[in-house]
């Protein structure tokens, strides 16, 4: 009988260890998996600029300065290694890209170019996803958080050796409404 | 926010209420079967051909779902170059979700409306009118997608599929029952007293079978549609896409009748706004402003 008691909990405690050991495994490959879904939109982001300063080339002769800082954002994040280097590197690519597309405002033949057009479109799709992107691993993380802080969860977490994960932060430049001087 | 109800709770009550609705109404057309068999004759003939032509219909039901909700408004798949917009919303929202892509649809109809369909997310479509596209801004199309979305996500997309067919089925047969009964004439007088008893019966079981199945699925689907509203609120992070596209649906004047036609009653459920327009007790959906009531709360 106290054998019988004995064999019921021990199986009990390997399926109770068994679960939490694939939740937290689940969560981690959620985190991963919405980590290399921001780095995908980030990459088709940095693939299409090269395109896009093609298409503004021709028209933007004096903007060297905005120009520049595009090309130059865009080689920051290319070359970034990990995902909050590229994160932040490309908040920078996207600020420089809304001047971009602001100063477009004063050159009316630019916006009637059908490139710059679809590019633009394509682009304020991309600034979309990202966010959407960056929503979701926020979103996980949390998830995350939960089971890790919460009981049992922390228990198992320290267990199995399980470490907080972090949140990717919106800096103060993204926060702050990009400025445009013409 | 009264009651919250957790996601994977609800998912797990969609997926069980989906079997054992299945399984009713399965079980609702053998004893039909049966009772339609002892009146014309022999009923285990009967009963073996309901039984199979129950479970086929189910299996094709569950695995083409989406398939025949889409055939049944006459939707078109959408073009990548051509519904650009359309396309970027969802993948947008597929990313914020973590959900697979759905195969995406349009139907030629002016009302503003969009339905979702299909056995599990990754099999799942979503449709729109061509009066969404046009008469939506950005912002609201994608909330409204983003309401068809979470339906896919929480898995109301398998039960209100299922239930539309499965009582289509069995509105099909009461109707074919009832109406053969009007040409067979007295021709079974000579079974005597059973053979009036199941008679009776059967026509009860054929008048309030499609009636009983119905109204449990209008009450379980206006639920949902506000449990949708709330997790659409979840993906945008904001209510004021979804509130200004209600508001659009529910100020639109548009001839009820001529979209009649397009779209069977049987998929109204799926609809994110009814598309017959009534408010009442027979409607599938909670009134509209009800609904932009709690959106602006959130």
């Amino acid at each position: 009988m106290l054998w019988s008691i004995v064999g019921g909990v021990a199986v009990l405690l390997v399926i109770v260890l068994i679960s939490y050991f694939n939740r937290f495994a689940i969560l981690e490959n959620r985190i991963e998996n919405s980590a290399s879904q921001i780095d995908v939109q980030l990459k088709k982001r940095a693939d299409l600029v090269p395109n896009l300063m093609e298409s503004v080339k021709g028209y933007m002769k004096h903007e060297k300065t905005i120009i520049t800082e595009v090309t130059n954002a865009r080689k920051a994040l290319v070359a970034a290694g990990n995902l909050n280097a590229k994160v932040k590197a490309d908040e920078k690519l996207e600020k420089a890209l809304k001047s971009i597309f602001a100063l477009a405002e004063n050159y009316p033949n630019l916006k009637a170019n059908e490139n710059f057009l679809q590019l633009q479109q394509e682009l304020s799709a991309i600034e979309d996803k990202v966010a959407y992107a960056r929503q979701y691993y926020n979103d996980s993380v949390l998830d995350y958080a939960n089971l890790f802080r919460t009981f049992p969860g922390n228990m198992f977490a320290r267990i199995y050796g399980k470490k907080q994960k972090e949140y990717l932060k919106i800096t103060e430049a993204e926060r702050a409404v990009p400025k445009v001087s013409f | 926010m009264a009651e919250r109800i957790s996601f994977h709770e609800q998912i797990a009550r969609n997926k069980r209420k989906s079997f054992f609705l299945v399984f009713i109404v399965i079980l609702v057309i053998i004893a039909l079967a049966y009772v339609i068999g002892k009146i014309y004759g022999d009923p285990f003939v009967f009963l073996i051909f309901g039984t199979i032509i129950a479970i086929i219909y189910s299996l094709i039901g569950y695995y083409g779902s989406s398939k025949l909700a889409v055939a049944s408004v006459n939707a078109k798949p959408a073009d990548r170059h051509e519904h650009r917009q359309y396309y970027h919303i969802v993948e947008g929202l597929c990313l914020a979700s973590g959900m697979p892509m759905p195969k995406l649809y349009i139907m030629e109809n002016k009302q503003i409306n969009a339905f979702a369909s299909g056995r599990n997310p990754e099999s799942s479509v979503i449709c729109v009118t061509t009066g969404a596209l046009e008469k939506l801004d950005k912002h609201e199309l994608e909330g409204v997608l983003s309401h068809e979305l979470s339906h896919i996500a929480n898995y109301d997309i398998r039960f209100m599929t299922l239930t539309a067919i499965l009582v289509g089925m069995v509105a099909i047969i009461s109707e074919i029952f009832l109406r053969s009964l009007w040409y067979s004439g007295g021709g079974n007088d000579n079974k005597g007293k059973s053979g009036v008893i199941f008679l009776l019966i059967g026509i009860l079981l054929a008048i309030l079978a499609p009636i009983f199945v119905q109204l449990v699925q209008l009450a379980i689907s206006r639920k949902r549609e506000y449990a949708a509203d709330a997790s659409a609120v979840k993906f945008t992070r904001t209510p004021t896409g979804l509130i200004g596209a209600l508001k659009k649906i529910k100020h639109e004047h548009i001839d009820v009748k001529t979209s009649k036609h397009q779209i069977s009653k049987a998929i109204a459920p799926l609809f994110i706004s009814n598309p017959f327009k009534n408010e009442d007790v027979t409607s599938t959906h909670p009134s509209l402003s009800k609904r932009i009531e709690i959106l602006e709360k959130m």
